[in-house]
């Protein structure tokens, strides 16, 4: 029984990882391609979009924080919807206003949205802090957060000019397809695990272990700000 | 929504979480991924040095420097294959035009390679070509013309780069140049 929520501990510890090592640029090759791009280009920047989101530890921890207590499919909806706006209206507004937003602290403060978001899971704002901020509001600001990391990364590589809104558009209709689908696999297991006799327990120690990763993410992006 | 978990151990966890964090960054992430190693344990498990080596725009070659011009007469359906030596790594610029339109294959056989194998880069039919190529391993590379027209071809090859010998084939014969630091005249060995 205990052997698979162990499988997905360890999953997650080599995400952890890779990601570190990966780095989460849109990857060279890519990069090159869709640089070369001039106009409209709706399939390659969709599928950027997707890639970026399904391949991005940052972005999947956070959402795995999310909904990781919610139980009820319209607070799934609504909390998934919150986190799509703030992300949407930032990624879109700062590549179409060209906003200079360096990447490393903009990664830094998404590293530190999954702490939090760890640390609500674990129940530390009752317990520890005594306070109880709205949860809602939280989602919808590190959403804004993590649509600003989406648009450094986005601008590195679109072209302005021609096909701007085209593109802007199809990446984050990608970006929200990638998330559905990942939202999709993470619930498959969530339901499945939620089941197990020890799974709050497993929950606390899983989330202790997410807001490590969260803090291994923004220390690598302070440490990336500070020595370039 | 959770259970009643204890000030302490959330305090604990979350303490515990960060330790962790800063431990893996200071010992590992940080000397392999920007060369920072506060504990020396980047060197130990040799991790430093692995990020930041960009390719530099200069590469330097001790091999010696050659310029290179060759004529080729081909008969209608006559064909000729000329390659340079090259090591691994090594630049040669090079322009060839015909005055009839040809058949080239522009590739390369990496030393020891089974003979016959040979890793095409350019397959084309035109009466002119001019770029940089770059080698990717030890071996010979260069073209292979073929005139598929009923008109005498004359197509003139020139380049310059860091190789000390060529290769003809013609009508199943092989000759070998050793190229000098003066540009030459040559079609024959």
């Amino acid at each position: 029984m205990l052997l698979w929520p162990v499988r997905c501990f360890v999953a997650l510890c080599i995400a952890l990882l890779s990601s570190v090592v990966i780095g989460h640029d849109l990857s060279a090759d890519n990069s090159a391609f869709v640089q070369g791009l001039s106009g409209p280009a709706i399939g390659p920047f969709l599928y950027l979009g997707a890639k970026h989101m399904f391949t991005g530890y940052d972005h999947l921890l956070f959402l795995l924080g999310v909904i990781f207590f919610l139980y009820r499919p319209r607070d799934i909806l609504l909390y998934v919807t919150l986190f799509t706006l703030g992300h949407s209206l930032t990624l879109m507004l700062g590549v179409w206003a060209h906003w200079q937003v360096n990447e490393h602290l903009v990664d830094a403060i998404i590293g530190l949205s999954i702490v939090y978001k760890a640390f609500e899971n674990m129940g530390g704002f009752q317990t520890v802090l005594k306070i109880n901020p709205d949860p809602r509001i939280a989602v919808l600001v590190f959403g804004l957060c993590h649509g600003l990391g989406l648009a450094t990364k986005l601008q590195a590589s679109i072209n302005s000019g021609d096909g701007l809104i085209t593109n802007l558009l199809s990446f984050n209709v990608g970006v929200e397809l990638g998330q559905l689908l990942a939202l999709c696999l993470m619930l498959l297991v969530l339901l499945q695990w939620r089941r197990q006799p020890r799974f709050r327990s497993q929950a606390f120690v899983l989330n202790a272990v997410v807001m490590c990763a969260g803090f291994v993410l923004a220390g690598n992006q302070f440490a990336g700000y500070l020595f370039s | 929504m959770n259970d009643p978990v204890q000030r302490r151990t959330v305090l604990l966890a979350s303490v515990g979480a960060l330790l962790l964090a800063a431990v893996l960054l200071l010992a590992v992430i940080l000397p392999a991924e920007y060369g920072w190693d506060p504990l020396g344990s980047g060197d130990k498990f040799g991790l430093l040095g692995m990020t930041g080596q960009e390719p530099s725009p200069l590469n330097l070659h001790s091999e010696p420097w050659r310029t290179d011009r060759i004529e080729f007469q081909l008969a209608p359906f006559e064909a000729v294959e000329y390659k340079y030596r090259l090591k691994a790594g090594t630049t040669v610029l090079y322009h060839w035009a015909a005055n009839v339109e040809v058949l080239y294959d522009m590739h390369a056989e990496p030393d020891g390679a089974a003979p016959g194998y040979a890793e095409s880069f350019s397959k084309a039919r035109a009466d002119r070509a001019s770029g940089s190529y770059t080698a990717p391993f030890d071996g010979i590379h260069g073209w292979y013309w073929h005139n598929r027209s009923r008109q005498d071809v004359t197509l003139t090859l020139e380049t310059s780069g860091f190789y000390a010998e060529a290769l003809e084939m013609r009508d199943g014969r092989e000759f070998r140049y050793e190229i000098e630091a003066q540009p030459r005249n040559a079609d024959q060995p």
